[in-house]
């Protein structure tokens, strides 16, 4: 009997505050004292490490000073006060790496000397620049000043009605060619930037230079958080120009997603402990749905996480209102990746094993895709691209949105329909192989009743784990020389491919449930159109991100659906039926064999686009 | 000393069974695979300026203005590809159309302050890596410019190779690969203590003839042979990647002593938090305090590690010898206080 809503509803709070409770009566009396000392510590020393001048290499270098030469207070550099003539036998008995004066510095030329030189000629050239900051007037010791101006490189029709010419970043609209011997500014037309000319004594860019060097000399602890390199209009020094970080997404990845990941443990926890002492088990004869137990578990943390995100984002002086619709899809990925974990794992080193499998992976998938933000409309794959964005300041498509994130929301869907199929006490309780887990899953996430509609869902529903499978390998791919990268990407994409496409027909040969050769390609062919449809529509709005008018046409036109149809058809109906044939044994084998035809018109296609 | 033997087998035997060893080994594989998209980018993270140094995109930068600027020798000293331009519109097309992947204004300069112009392309990747490429050439200009306003610089003529690259892989990356696998091994043993004890096998083995301290240190000992196997594994890597670890040896040894310290920090944790759950969240956070304080050590296993894979030549075993101290603090009270840490209430 189908519960009312307000039911579910108070089923799945009582849960979640049972689960509230639980995670509360962990930590009570003497353990929460540890842990809230423990947790003190780490904040304290990350207080003092972030004001400390944090250096990982202290000590790896040894420089040989005279008692007259520069004072180093870097603590990379082991300091020793040397005469010269013990110096230079020092640097030749390899006991110091470089030796230096006031006016000179003598180094070996082995590998360690040189780099010795080279940290040391860094921080020297840092100590100069304030010296001669404190000695000289700030038009004398910083001369050079550069504005940065943007624009965009092998622009559209478009754009480029749109956007500032040349002439008008430099200053020179309306000018006549600008010839080398060109001294004097142009007169500008009204609204247009002045053009940069020499002068002596001061300069209007003077307030930036000051702020630079300021800056430059109170530099403690960690570069503050920018997301962006050099905005326009902004005046660099070179000698001052301390980068940000440009890889912020890094940054971005951690201080969302590590609080999450670290929640995890017990989330997943939680469902260990559970299905170990069996309560699980004696919930489910509650009068409750697995769906509402998991869903009950997972709302603490999902709270949890909520309160991360908006805590960071204000940190960082976000908006919080962008940053929710960004993170709470990875937030909920994150979730679902753990409830599979959780479910499917058997012994708590499996599953410490696969949840630090899964944190490298995340993280991948994330960071790795975000590291070409603004390089490539690929970038679009990972939501990190758009929080660089939302910390710029720049907007993005709601198209730009759903390609991030529409695969992490499926994702999600996808383990709670499967974590409420498989949840039951056979699968959560049974030690099987891994191979067999995730087969029993497969087979438990298909309706018997409806077949066909099962299959062909589970294929569809499976174009996401496998869009990013096929990522990953793209990743793992990289580290080989290109031809054989690119095979390794070829042959890795179609054996996943193969693998969703058959494995729901594989888990009903092997059950018994199908056996006749007309069920078999009727339901290949299911398979193989859902495939497609969750294939094609991947790709449309995937090229709908990057070029919004040429391939999207082209995906849609009658040659490239009809063939492909037909090749997953054939690929997946030749699996199944040798699987049937020849038993479940033997399914790696039809699994090669499918994956060598489907390779073979991958690489049909490639030579006929080529 | 058999039925220790026994139980260290029966635990080896566990993890290989469960696929332990070989999930760890895909895990390294799949980060050491990252490494080669990620280890520019995680290089920048630690110091930008190496992108400058590291970079092997060619770029070619279009000059208007001052043409007989000194700062074009200083770029085609860099080995950057210069064009001039008298013609801003010729300019613009080249860069719109790719040929030039950045501009260059110079005003002519009189002495006193040259304020340029330059322009980057809209791509965040190409304009960092654009900005620290011409940051060399325009730091000499920016000298040139200085000296004929009278100031003068010093050592700014001093060699030596970049050296990010080289702090950035002792620093961070041996370290890091040599102690990673010592942070498994304690998670390890905390699930194999916790395991025990939350499916209560523990009172089953302490039927048979083996005292409590052999159950648990079969269990630690097989979380130390995982991480010296691993961090065997990690070394031949390196090397196979031309990184080669000076005194491996004392290198290897730091690693397990490290991670018997950590393996008997995360027993005791285990047996006085008694489940899974809590153990490992209170591992994690001791995890990182430890390592947060371990910094103001000299030489702290991280650095410890760095010298001696560097062949520092003040670094010797004497100060591996010294991280046995922590290891003697650690195991001698679990040994003497194992029952009564099993009977505490957490």
């Amino acid at each position: 009997m189908k519960q009312p809503v307000i039911f579910a509803i108070r089923n799945v709070l009582t849960i979640s505050k049972r689960e509230v409770t639980r995670f509360r009566s962990r930590f009570t009396g003497r353990s929460r004292l540890v842990l809230l000392t423990i947790a003190a510590i780490c904040l304290l020393i990350t207080y003092i490490l972030y004001h400390q001048d944090f250096v990982l290499s202290k000590g790896l270098y040894t420089v040989g000073v005279s008692s007259n030469g520069p004072a180093i207070t870097d603590s990379r550099f082991k300091v020793l006060p040397l005469d010269v003539e013990r110096g230079r036998m020092m640097l030749q008995n390899k006991a110091i790496d470089i030796y230096i004066d006031p006016d000179d510095a003598i180094c070996r030329s082995d590998q360690r000397s040189q780099y010795a030189a080279g940290a040391l000629k860094q921080y020297l050239e840092k100590r100069e620049l304030t010296r001669i900051a404190s000695e000289y007037e700030i038009s004398q010791a910083f001369p050079l000043r550069i504005e940065i101006n943007h624009l965009q490189a092998r622009a559209g029709d478009v754009e480029t009605q749109t956007q500032m010419s040349l002439s008008d970043i430099l200053g020179l609209a309306e000018a006549p060619a600008q010839s080398p011997t060109t001294a004097e500014p142009t007169e500008l037309p009204s609204g247009a930037v002045p053009a940069p000319s020499p002068q002596p004594g001061t300069s209007s860019t003077d307030a930036a230079v000051r702020q630079q060097l300021s800056d430059f000399e109170g530099q403690n602890g960690l570069p503050e958080f920018k997301a962006e390199f050099a905005s326009d209009k902004d005046i660099i020094v070179p000698s001052l120009m301390e980068p940000p970080i440009p890889l912020a997404q890094v940054i971005m990845a951690f201080l969302y997603v590590v609080p999450i990941l670290f929640v995890s443990v017990f989330f997943t926890g939680s469902f260990m402990e559970e299905k170990t002492n069996r309560k699980l088990i004696i919930l489910l004869s509650a009068p409750v749905t697995p769906f509402q137990i998991i869903l009950g578990k997972m709302l603490p943390y999902i709270g949890y996480s909520i309160v991360v995100i908006i805590a960071v984002t204000l940190l960082l002086r976000g908006n919080v209102l962008l940053a929710l619709p960004i993170f709470i899809p990875v937030m909920l990925f994150i979730l679902s990746i753990y409830l599979m974990v959780a479910l499917t794992y058997r012994t708590f080193k499996d599953q410490t094993f696969f949840s630090v499998l899964a944190v490298a992976g995340i993280t991948a998938y994330l960071v790795a895709p975000a590291m070409f933000s603004g390089v490539s409309d690929l970038s679009y794959i990972s939501p990190l691209t758009l929080a660089v964005q939302m910390y710029r300041g720049e907007s993005f498509s709601l198209t730009q949105y759903f390609l991030s994130t529409a695969p992490m929301y499926l994702v999600f869907f996808l383990a709670l329909f499967v974590g409420k199929r498989i949840f039951n006490e056979e699968y959560l309780t049974g030690f099987k192989p891994l191979y067999a887990k995730f087969g029993e899953a497969i087979y438990l996430a298909i309706n018997r009743n409806h077949l066909h509609l099962s299959v062909f869902l589970l294929s569809l529903f499976l174009i996401p784990p496998v869009f990013m499978l096929q990522l990953s390998s793209i990743v793992v791919a990289s580290n080989l020389p290109m031809p054989f990268a690119l095979a390794a990407v070829l042959v890795m994409s179609v054996i996943t491919e193969e693998i969703a496409k058959s494995s729901g027909i594989a888990t009903l040969l092997k059950n018994k449930v199908v056996k006749s050769l007309k069920q078999i390609l009727t339901l290949s062919f299911m398979s193989a159109l859902g495939f497609l449809i969750g294939e094609k529509l991947l790709l449309y709005l995937a090229l709908f991100v990057i070029s919004e008018s040429v391939f999207t046409t082209a995906i849609f036109s009658t040659g490239l659906l009809v063939m492909p149809l037909m090749m997953h058809f054939i690929t997946t109906s030749m699996v199944c039926l040798m699987t049937a044939r020849f038993g479940i044994k033997y399914y790696p084998a039809a699994l090669i064999a499918g994956s060598v035809i489907h390779g073979l018109y991958n690489l049909y296609v490639i030579g006929a686009i080529l | 000393m058999n039925g220790f033997l026994v139980l260290l087998t029966r635990e080896l035997r566990q993890i290989t069974k469960e696929k332990t060893i070989m999930l760890a080994i895909i895990i390294q594989f799949f980060l050491a695979s990252f490494s080669s998209v990620l280890l520019i980018g995680i290089m920048s993270f630690y110091d930008p300026e190496s992108i400058g140094e590291t970079t092997r995109i060619p770029i070619d930068v279009g000059i208007v203005g001052d043409t007989n600027s000194p700062l074009l020798g200083f770029l085609k000293e860099k080995n950057l590809r210069v064009l001039s331009f008298s013609d801003v519109g010729n300019a613009e097309a080249a860069f719109r159309s790719g040929h030039i992947d950045t501009v260059i204004f110079i005003p002519e300069s009189n002495g006193g302050i040259v304020d340029m112009k330059l322009v980057l392309p809209e791509l965040d990747a190409l304009e960092t890596v654009i900005l620290m490429v011409l940051q060399e050439p325009l730091e000499k200009y920016e000298n040139y410019l200085r000296e004929t306003n009278g100031v003068e610089l010093h050592y700014k003529d001093l060699d030596g190779r970049p050296h990010a690259t080289y702090e950035f892989l002792y620093s961070l990356i041996v370290p890091m690969l040599m102690l990673f696998p010592a942070f498994i091994a304690g998670s390890m043993v905390v699930d194999a203590v916790a395991e025990e004890l939350e499916t209560k096998t523990l009172d089953t083995l302490r039927s048979a003839p083996v005292s409590l301290n052999a159950v648990f240190a079969s269990k630690i000992l097989a979380g130390v042979i995982t991480c010296a196997l691993q961090c065997i594994m990690w070394a031949v890597l390196l090397r196979l990647n031309s990184l080669f670890i000076q005194n491996i040896g004392f290198v290897l040894l730091l690693s397990i002593i490290i991670a018997a310290s950590i393996s008997f920090g995360a027993a005791i944790i285990a047996l006085y938090f008694k489940d899974r759950e809590r153990a490992q969240f209170t591992y994690s956070m001791v995890l990182i305090a430890a390592a947060g304080l371990s910094y103001f050590i000299d030489p702290s296993p991280f650095n410890l590690i760095t010298r001696l894979a560097t062949g520092d030549y003040y670094t010797s075993g004497y100060q591996v010898a010294l991280y046995v101290i922590p290891l003697l603090i650690l195991s001698v009270p679990f040994f003497t206080m194992s029952k009564k840490l099993l009977a505490a209430k957490s």
